[in-house]
């Protein structure tokens, strides 16, 4: 088998406030076609910065190392000069720009001179811009090519399912999305016509819907319809608009809960359904009515049209228009408001209708094969769900669904069955497992948990604080660990005890994974380690075979053949008290 | 370092040794409201009917899957939300007559997030320090000596006092939280998850701690944890909880070699252990998840995922926790005897 992903010496860093911070310093592993990678290792030792370098989605600057997939560099390296090239224009554009505005100010006091400085500063703009987009095309092309490779080729799965899932979207909206992004989406069954037919009667069929689930409720919908049309048709719509008109609707509300007693009538007559609608028309109808009454009687609204009128034609206009200015000009944050809301009123519609545009029952069926595939029970109503009716196991199948959707060479699972249960994660990767054996999908396995990499990899990747320290198959470095601190870790897993074993300390690492800004001059791991000597607090270690295919990073490596006299070095007594112990 | 294994169940009930905490019949159910002023749709039964007794210096493991109501029963033995049946007693006494000021200088609690149960304004000496003084046990030098005694009681060092809690790792802020708790010299603390946000190594270093400080003061603990490898090692009974019930509850150790309830076996078989050479068992699978606190299903609660569940039988009558070998309680209307084993079911 060849290799799939290659990671050579990567070594990354941060820039954080507090200057960079190096999360990663050589980190080296290959996932094979096929085969199920388990990358193991404590919290902060760079097991998901890795996976999201891989993919292209991590916030850092890589500082060497490579990174090939199907024998394609994943990682593009800008040149040195470059960079610092294209840095030294963006300040200068940053400049410019700023020239521009203080020429724009200067046009008010010299309008000559403003005016050449606004066409100077211009054209400096413009020279930069194009020296940026000259300068910037190979990473522009990059990031083109990254794009197909991520979803197409490698696709991951994030820890937590309900933060990676929209949750205002359906399951089969979001499916059939991934699908359509990378052009693997079915034809469509149904005419263009047709479905467009289909998406504007859609609010009509889902009022029909609406009235034929809940008659009583649609009977009042359409009596206030009616009650509206009535008052239109009567001449009284301005009067019904105006202000004294709701507290009136609210007394015609009372009545009308009033008259709810009616309601129970037809249950205790045993008239039905039918018969409690034909009520409420006659609650509304009489509501309506009383509210008309009170009108004609008071004439209350009518005085107060005629005052308002009144004193908006006594205001020029022109003064009108000039406040709402003001404030709209004055107040950003209002300005910005109205946009946005002006935005999002009139990209609504469009939204739906294109909603219902896509679905198309062969999409529809496409994705419900899909999510067969990971054997969610009942997929036909799974698909109409959202993201929140589903449990932590059925969420994180879904993730895998979509995952899978476009049939991936690599799948990247970073912590895929943490946040869930003994029994769920049990089902999750046997289905993993399962699509392996189909699909003959690679799987990158980033875990913390030993038991599931001894359950499903086939090779395992052993990280401690940026780096990978043992790697080779699982009988290796499961069955005979050779650096220390893998040794450590599986030591310090509670294992259930046979039945009558008494209960002893656990064996423990003292300390902890250190600070990634700690600088090591000799081997990472030497603080916590009992074989530690001079050598490894000078030298870093280099990768040794220790046997075929198996590579371990220490100096000792001849310690350690003999796996119970390495554990026990671990709970020597001089060793935990001659280490600075917790701290 | 080996600990003395405790006496079983039955001669300390026979001894007349009475129970440091009774738990009978505890139920919490939680109302569901669509509204403000709309009337309770229904229930979620996190807590529904839960026996226990916890003797004086023995740790009892409580596990099971999220959901099944682990940390209300918890929350409940604290007295901190109210019940809605049953009683809960300390030393005798119902926790709801007891002073509560007295009954948290006796019962401490820590929690599962170690950096979100501490105020990140505080530094370690007024975290630690804040019990003793609302207590009224130690002021000015005096606590500071008495913090520093508790900071390597833990395995801290004295000069870490003035620090603040974002200062410290994961594991040191749950060696801070215990510190807190043992501040008071309380009877008994609720481990809630103590260890499920740490690393394997850190979380090795934390039990052995617990260990050790349980040996030392006598203390008597209720381990909850949906991790059944840290109950093996730390607990001395373990109950198993399913959908608000204890299932079964039983020594460790006969828990372990023989467990009764079908659930059990397929919690025990779905651990996936860290070794290659131990030979791979089939694995039960339970098909689906558990069913909503807030309907449960009729009968058996665990009748809709039970590869042995029986029409008719398990899904009208409900099982009651009755005894199967001594100490060894299982509600389960066919519990698989010792040494028996479950059909593996497939979905």
């Amino acid at each position: 088998m060849s290799n799939l992903l290659n990671i050579r010496n990567l070594r990354v860093h941060f820039d954080t406030l507090d200057g960079p911070v190096e999360a990663l310093h050589s980190v080296s592993l290959s996932v094979k076609e096929g085969e199920i990678m388990g990358v193991v290792g404590e919290s902060g030792c760079g097991k998901s910065v890795t996976s999201l370098v891989t993919i292209g989605l991590a916030s850092c600057d890589v500082d060497e190392g490579s990174i090939t997939f199907e024998g394609k560099e994943l990682i593009h390296e800008v040149p040195d000069v470059t960079s610092k090239t294209l840095s030294a224009v963006r300040a200068f554009t940053s400049i410019a720009g700023v020239c521009l505005i203080i020429s724009m100010l200067l046009l008010f006091n010299n309008p000559d001179l403003g005016e050449s400085a606004i066409v100077t500063s211009l054209l400096v703009l413009t020279v930069c811009m194009f020296f940026i987009f000259i300068f910037d095309t190979p990473t522009r092309h990059h990031e083109q090519f990254l794009r197909s490779v991520r979803g197409n080729k490698i696709s991951m799965i994030f820890q937590e399912p309900m933060t990676a899932l929209n949750p205002l979207y359906t399951v089969e909206k979001q499916i059939s999305e991934v699908l359509k992004q990378h052009g693997k989406l079915d034809a469509a069954e149904s005419s263009l016509g047709l479905r467009i037919g289909k998406a504007l009667a859609s609010p009509a069929i889902l009022l029909v819907n609406f009235i034929r689930r809940d008659l009583k409720g649609g009977a009042q919908l359409l009596g206030v319809f009616l009650f509206i049309l009535l008052v239109q048709q009567s001449g009284n719509s301005d009067a019904f608009l105006d202000l004294l008109s709701y507290p009136v609707a609210l007394l015609a509300d009372v009545v009308v809960l009033l008259l709810d007693v009616l309601d129970r009538l037809p249950d205790e007559l045993g008239l039905g359904k039918n018969m409690s609608a034909v009520v409420s028309l006659v609650e509304l109808t009489i509501a309506g009515l009383i509210y008309l009454y009170i009108r004609a009687l008071f004439h209350v609204p009518d005085m107060l049209s005629q005052t308002v009128n009144h004193v908006i034609s006594r205001t020029p206009q022109i003064l009108v228009w000039y406040v709402v200015i003001f404030i709209l000009l004055w107040i950003p944050f209002g300005v910005l408001m109205t946009i946005i809301g002006t935005v999002v009123i009139l990209a609504i519609p469009p939204i739906q209708v294109s909603g219902y545009l896509s679905l198309d029952p062969a999409h529809t069926r496409q994705v419900v094969k899909i999510l067969e595939d990971v054997r969610i029970p009942n997929p036909e109503a799974v698909v109409k769900m959202y993201p929140h009716e589903l449990s932590g196991g059925m969420r994180q199948r879904v993730m895998i669904a979509m995952m899978m959707a476009c049939e991936p060479k690599l799948l990247i699972a970073d912590e895929p069955t943490t946040a869930l249960d003994v029994t769920i994660q049990a089902q999750i990767l046997g289905l993993m497992k399962d699509l392996r054996d189909r699909e003959g999908t690679a799987i990158m396995m980033i875990t913390h948990d030993l038991g599931v990499i001894a359950e499903t990899c086939d090779a395992v990747s052993v990280m401690y604080a940026g780096s990978v320290v043992e790697t080779g198959s699982l009988e290796q470095v499961l069955g005979s660990p050779r650096m220390p601190y893998t040794i450590g870790l599986l030591h310090s897993i509670p294992r259930i005890k046979e039945e009558g074993e008494v209960r002893t300390d656990l064996p423990i690492i003292p300390g902890q994974v250190p600070d990634p800004n700690t600088v090591f001059d000799g081997c990472r791991f030497h603080p916590r380690c009992p074989f530690a000597d001079d050598l490894c607090r000078s030298t870093p270690p280099p990768m040794e075979e220790v046997s075929e295919g198996h590579f371990a990073s220490c100096h000792h490596t001849e310690l350690t053949v003999d796996l119970e006299a390495a554990q026990l070095a671990f709970s020597a007594k001089q060793f935990l008290q001659s280490e600075v112990s917790v701290q | 370092m080996t600990i003395q294994s405790p006496e079983p169940n039955d001669s300390r009930a026979a001894s007349g040794d009475e129970p440091l905490i009774t738990i009978s019949n505890a139920r919490k159910w939680f109302p569901i409201k669509t509204g403000m002023f709309s009337p309770v749709e229904a229930h979620v039964r996190a807590v529904d009917g839960v026996d226990m007794k916890i003797h004086r210096g023995e740790t009892v493991g409580i596990v099971g899957e999220s959901g099944c109501g682990k940390t209300t029963l918890g929350r409940l033995v604290m007295g901190l939300i109210p019940m809605t049946e049953g009683t809960i007693a300390f030393e005798g006494e119902d926790i709801r007559d007891i002073n509560q000021k007295e009954l948290r200088r006796r019962l401490q609690i820590v929690f599962q997030d170690p950096g979100g149960s501490m105020n990140p304004r505080m530094s370690v000496r007024s975290i630690i320090g804040e019990p003793l003084i609302i207590n009224g046990l130690a002021d000015g030098a005096k606590l500071t000596k008495k913090v520093a005694e508790l900071l390597s009681v833990v395995g801290l060092k004295p000069n870490h006092m003035n620090r603040f809690p974002h200062e410290f790792s994961g594991g040191q802020k749950q060696r801070i939280a215990l510190a807190r708790a043992l501040s008071l010299d309380p009877d008994f603390i609720l481990l809630d998850e103590p260890t499920s946000a740490l690393d394997v190594s850190v979380q090795a270093q934390v039990l052995n701690l617990l260990d050790s400080i349980q040996k030392e003061r006598g203390l008597t603990f209720i381990f909850i944890t949906h991790s059944l490898n840290v109950v093996n090692h730390i607990s001395d009974r373990v109950g198993v909880m399913y959908l608000g019930k204890i299932v079964e509850i039983s020594e460790t150790d006969e828990l372990f070699a023989n467990p009764a309830h079908p659930y059990t076996h397929a919690l025990l078989s779905a651990i996936p252990q860290p070794s290659v050479d131990a030979e791979k068992t089939e694995r039960i699978v339970l098909s689906g998840d558990v069913p909503s606190p807030a309907n449960p299903p009729n009968g058996c609660s665990f009748h809709t995922r039970c590869p042995i569940a029986v029409k008719g039988k398990c899904d009208v009558d409900e099982p009651e926790l009755q005894s199967v070998n001594g100490g060894h309680k299982v509600a389960c209307h066919f519990p698989v005897e010792a040494g028996g084993s479950l059909p593996i079911h497939t979905e």
